[in-house]
């Protein structure tokens, strides 16, 4: 009787419903407090928030530059969900991302002979690095019990340092502008159509990478065992499952896909890497993936949320006199508020906690 | 000594006590009296309402109904801080010391002594020394609290109190990490405490205890007083009768089953680890035969946890040799012993038996989703699962039977089963039961017992390690009892509770003939 | 060799002033976790502060207005993160992170706002170096350690101050037991909640003295991202320095030298980038157990729930 579509019907919308209540709210009052903050600049609110809804979505070219911004963050946000979903923290998508995006732009000059061919090549070498690189705090969490948590934060600036080495020196352009040379425009990810602006097939690579992530995390042993992991380490090593090996590759996992991350910036927007690189890619998607409730589906709504936002934001500035750095600040806030168990209880009341399970890492200890 | 503590004032009343947590009523309409210098135990099974009625005594609760009185005077208690304000001290089941600080440091935390704006630490080791010694304690002040025992620290945690001139103490099952031998230093402590005029509350769900110890014992069952009885006019049997609510059948059925004499699970000079580094497990040998249940018997703590775990091959063995059915399987580890037919029913089901946020279904394939039909070539197939767990939830009478129900929304009693039916439905040769019943109402506790039993009769292996010295003594064929890690003896299903009560005190059988 | 011995002085004051704002947002940390609220957000707190600095320097004409104003926003951000994780149940991490991005669009949008333009604000009056009599005429050390701005000599009254605070007063004691057993805490009568609070706010002022230091001291002008990770190099002190005071100053004092010497070292024998890596490799070094383990506050990261 238990085997009837009626139930878990129901519960697959409950479940959503309540995966979405943090989420709505932190948003919802990140954007009561922009309103106020609008207020305070003389702006009105309303007219502000027009506007960013059309530099958002508006137009083609407005469409085409949400969807520029959107691109890294689901990468990054991938990347933060997958070592979620095994109860760790990434934090160092920052720097995973900049060693994807070194990784790209002295493959993308090197491999340049062959033209096209060479994308494929680069963006698996992208992946590889970004493994490689996010195997690090696994095996010191693994081997050495550090926590991941400061070891990524800590390899963000060791990552970001070792890129801006490479970049500076053995990759290094001719002339006064610091950055790598630049790689040809055939083998670079190229541009879905003129309407759309700088808009680039690599928004379809995020889409594929998400999939890729869902269908590991619920379709394949391994991605059963990254979860009960996640969910209670004693019950995995109880029935058998290594802990370390799959915090090793919780980790690496979610450095490939930051890796990867930023290969298609470079290959599909930048064409090199300029010293300084992209800023906060990796820290804004630990805000996609919580928003997101770190599901790959979620993940990408809330990349398009925050690329939406800051896509938005130029429009913005432009019809009206508030500063486009607006749109940070709703990031943050929805960051700051997205995980506030207590607050929500405030609003929604007990309930609220039976909703939170997405939002903290039950078994976190010490650092 | 009955007589002169009834004629001794009350210090304390707890009148009409009822609290709710959702649709569940822990504590239903409970009263109480303490006098001056009086013991009063407070019996009752896990989960009957007694650390429910405490923390609303220190004020960790809140109680819907009801009325405090300390000293005859309305006490309205809504913190910790109230209850010491009162004169109410508390040692919790769960220290809540500070391992990194020292005795002294913890003892004066919240309360300290100054000189100027510093804290005076000489006053603080003074005033712990003097304590110390005039209820014949016995602690080092200056000791780092992480060094210390479980006993000592048990006493720095009374300690404690007594600095805070608390003159109404409640332990929550005290005993239950103790070794018998501190067990008895407890309880003389105690003596000294309430000859001080101190009175004492003591928690415990062992029928026997408290009749050493206490004066009066009052007995809950359900949330709910269901009767107060002198220590000197009862016997364990009645207090059984109370505490279960029936006549309890202290013996399980049992039918003959010849062994087949065939050595199925056996450990050779075992040495294992525990979390602390210290070896928990030292020199174990032990044999388990096809349809015999091998118990084994000891006190908490005393490496049972740790050798449930090297057997099972969840946590690394120092030295010594595991054989499962002939094999030396010492270094294989839990998937491989898994698949040689070891069925392991964990002590802590909460965090490791189970995934609390796994459905039950994803559970059910804790240890076989790796295997065709549940996986083939790294893909699993989640509509397999479910299909596998509906049939094994319904055979294990698991409520409810639904595949997509989360496991931690299950009660104890029928998370334990969904444990069993995972374990027990892969005809396992061997099966390590590992306080199997512990946390578990009395009907599931009996349907476990059934179906260990059921195991034995089809002739297989069972070892199973109990602190319910009534349980094991009651499935078990054999028992041997751990203690610091070793066994100390081993003793037929008919041993006495001297008997066994000497090899759990670690006073094995040499100096028992001396 | 000449050439050495001369450079000594000057690196060494230049490894003062680097280290200063380390020190202050290290023993900010410390307050904050040992009261067993991780703060990740140390950067952001800096960032923060150093910006309404500047602003309240700018408006005031006088850098101890700048101060005041700095320690105002330093303590409010630093409640928000209380609030966040103490009374909110919030992640603590998650909050850090957030902490540390508004306060990196806060200053940009206000940069805006105020000055009209991002990038570099107007120049403000800072706090001028101080020599110190006597003190200052010792050869090579005097100049590099007293002839400083007021701030330098704060931290160093800060440091002794800070270690009798934690380990010999009440409160200390307090601070400690809540970062490591908060449920003790509790039994005890002392409100967890408010000893978090206390730890967290005082980290913001700190910090907010590191910041000032900054924009006031080090420069006399806020640019933005001006932190640049010391916020994150004041976290890896306070790590290698096993939450304890001293022990903090002295990794700030090691980072501080790092920074001093790439201004200085030759490119050609080690790019500056791997000095610049150096405090966040020795601290993953020291977190990996190499040289004895660092081990956190126990409580550090777990929101107390009251039962």
């Amino acid at each position: 009787m238990t085997d009837g579509r009626g139930p878990a019907l129901r519960r697959m919308l409950a479940g959503a419903a309540g995966a979405l209540l943090f989420p709505v709210i932190a948003i919802l009052l990140s954007f009561i407090i922009g309103a106020v903050i609008v207020l305070a600049t003389g702006n009105n609110p309303l007219s502000a928030y027009a506007a960013l809804l059309e530099g958002a979505v508006g137009d083609p070219f407005a469409l085409g530059r949400t969807l520029l911004y959107t691109t890294p963050l689901i990468f990054t946000g991938l990347a933060v969900a997958v070592a979620f979903r095994v109860g760790l923290f990434n934090i160092g998508g920052e720097g995973q991302l900049y060693i994807g995006a070194v990784t790209a732009a002295w493959l993308g000059v090197s491999l340049g002979f062959l033209g096209p061919v060479a994308i494929p090549l680069v963006l698996a070498s992208c992946i590889i690095t970004g493994f490689l690189w996010g195997s690090i705090p696994g095996v010191l969490k693994a081997y050495f019990g550090a926590h991941e948590v400061i070891t990524t934060i800590m390899l963000n600036y060791v990552g970001i340092y070792f890129a801006y080495f490479l970049a500076q020196h053995p990759l290094r352009q001719k002339g006064p502008i610091p950055g790598t040379e630049t790689i040809d425009f055939a083998s670079r990810i190229p541009t879905i159509s003129f309407a759309l602006g700088r808009a680039n097939y690599g928004f379809f690579i995020a889409i594929f990478a998400a999939v890729v992530v869902y269908l590991l995390l619920w379709r394949t042993r391994r991605g059963f065992e990254l979860r009960a992991v996640g969910l209670s380490p004693g019950a995995a090593n109880y029935a058998g499952m290594r802990i370390g090996l799959n915090t090793i590759l919780a980790l690496a996992i979610g450095g490939s896909l930051a890796g990867l991350g930023g290969g298609v910036e470079v290959l599909g927007v930048y064409g090199n890497m300029d010293v300084p690189f992209v800023a906060n890619l990796g820290f804004n998607g630990i805000g996609v993936a919580l928003l997101g409730r770190n599901h790959p589906v979620g993940v990408i709504l809330g990349a398009l949320l925050f690329g939406g936002l800051s896509s938005g934001a130029q429009e913005m500035q432009f019809a009206t006199d508030v500063p486009l750095q607006l749109a940070n600040v709703l990031l943050a806030v929805i960051l700051l508020l997205v995980t506030a168990t207590k607050l929500v209880e405030l609003i929604v009341g007990k309930r609220a906690r039976d909703f939170a399970a997405g939002t903290h890492l039950e078994n976190e200890r010490g650092l | 000594m009955a007589e002169s503590v009834a004629e001794a004032p009350v210090v304390l009343e707890m009148r009409g006590i009822t609290k709710r947590f959702g649709p569940v009523t822990a504590n239903d309409d409970i009263s109480l009296v303490l006098h001056r210098g009086e013991i009063l135990g407070l019996l009752g099974e896990n989960g009957a309402g007694k650390s429910t009625l405490v923390k609303i005594l220190y004020g960790l609760y809140h109680p819907d109904e009801g009325e405090i009185f300390v000293d005859g005077e309305r006490a309205e208690i809504r913190d910790s801080k109230d209850a010491v304000e009162r004169g109410i001290g508390m040692v919790h089941q769960h220290f809540t010391l500070i391992p990194p600080l020292t005795v002294a440091e913890n003892i004066v935390l919240g309360a300290e002594p100054r000189r100027g704006v510093s804290l005076d630490m000489d006053e603080a080791v003074r005033a712990t020394e003097e304590l110390s010694e005039r209820y014949g304690l016995n602690v080092d002040p200056r000791a780092r609290v992480a060094d210390l025992s479980v006993g000592v620290r048990q006493r720095v945690e009374i300690l404690k109190a007594l600095y805070r001139n608390v003159r109404i103490l409640v332990l929550d099952e005290p005993t239950a990490v103790l070794t018998p031998q501190e067990t008895e230093d407890l309880f003389a402590v105690l003596k000294e405490l309430v000859a001080d005029g101190l009175s004492i509350i003591f928690i415990t769900h062992k029928l026997g205890e408290l009749l050493g110890v206490g004066d009066e014992i009052t007995i809950i069952r359900d949330g709910r007083v269901v009767g107060t009885v002198k220590a000197s006019e009862t016997n364990e049997r009645e207090l059984a009768r109370l505490m279960v609510g029936r006549e309890v059948l202290l013996r399980v059925e049992k039918e003959e089953v010849k062994t087949s004499g065939e050595v199925r699970l056996s450990a050779e000079n075992l040495t294992v680890r525990a979390d602390t580094g210290e070896e928990a497990v030292v020199g174990v040998s032990l044999e388990v035969r096809g349809g015999e249940v091998l118990g084994v018997a000891g006190v908490d703590g005393n490496g049972q946890t740790e050798l449930a775990e090297a057997l099972a091959g969840t946590r690394p063995i120092e030295g010594g040799k595991v054989y499962l059915d002939g094999e030396d399987v010492t270094r294989l580890g839990a998937a491989a012993l898994q698949e040689r037919g070891l069925a392991y029913v964990p002590e802590d089901r909460a965090t490791k038996g189970l995934v609390q946020d796994f459905a039950l279904y994803e559970n059910n394939a804790l240890k076989t989703y790796d295997e065709p039909p549940f996986s083939r070539f790294g893909w699993i197939f989640p509509k397999i699962m479910r299909r596998r767990a509906a049939e094994s939830l319904r055979a294990y009478d698991v409520r409810p039977a639904d595949p997509d129900a989360r496991a931690g929304s299950l009660s104890g009693g029928n998370q334990q089963k969904a444990v069993l039916a995972r374990e027990l439905s892969g005809e396992p040769g061997v099966v390590i039961a590992a306080q199997p019943t512990r946390g578990v109402d009395v009907g599931a506790i009996e349907f476990i017992h059934r179906q260990l039993l059921e195991q034995r009769s089809e002739g297989k292996a069972i070892l199973l390690i109990s602190l319910e010295l009534e349980e094991v003594r009651s499935l078990s064929d054999r028992i041997v009892v751990l203690y610091a890690g070793r066994i100390v003896g081993e003793v037929g299903p008919d041993a006495t509770d001297e008997e066994l009560g000497l090899l759990m005190a670690g006073r094995g059988a040499d100096e028992k003939s001396a | 060799m000449e050439d050495f011995i001369g450079a000594i002085g000057p690196i060494l004051q230049s490894t003062v002033r680097n280290a200063t704002p380390l020190v202050f947002a290290a023993l900010g940390g410390l307050f904050s976790e040992r009261s067993g609220v991780v703060n990740i957000g140390l950067e952001g707190l800096m960032l923060i502060s150093a910006f309404a600095g500047v602003v309240g320097a700018h408006f005031s004409g006088s850098a101890l207005v700048g101060l005041g104003t700095a320690l105002a926003a330093g303590l409010l951000f630093a409640l928000i993160h209380a609030l966040m994780c103490v009374t909110f149940e919030a992640d603590q991490i998650i909050s850090g992170t957030a902490i540390n991005l508004l306060a990196l669009g806060g200053t940009g949008f206000l940069m805006v706002v105020i000055f009209g333009s991002g990038g570099t604000s107007p120049r403000v009056n800072g706090f001028a170096s101080v020599a110190i009599p006597l003190l200052s005429d010792i050869p090579i050390l005097g100049k590099a350690f007293f002839d400083q701005s007021l701030l330098v000599y704060l931290m160093y009254l800060l440091v002794p101050v800070v270690f009798f605070v934690v380990f010999r007063t009440p409160f200390g004691l307090r601070l400690r037991a809540t970062g490591e057993v908060p449920e003790a805490v509790d039994t005890a009568g002392v409100s967890v909640a408010r000893m978090r609070y206390y730890g967290v706010a005082l980290s913001g002022l700190l910090a907010a003295c590191g910041g000032a230091y900054l924009s006031m001291g080090l420069l006399s002008a806020f640019t933005e991202g001006m932190t640049g990770g010391r916020g994150f190099i004041a976290l890896a002190s306070l790590i290698f320095g096993r939450w304890n005071p001293i022990g903090a100053a002295g990794a700030a004092l090691l980072f501080g030298f790092a920074q001093a010497i790439t201004y200085r070292v030759n490119e050609q024998a080690i790019p500056i980038e791997f000095i610049e890596m150096l405090p966040y490799l020795l601290t993953i070094i020291v977190l990996a157990g190499f040289g004895g383990r660092a081990i956190a506050p126990a409580a550090i990261g777990r929101p107390y729930r009251k039962e």
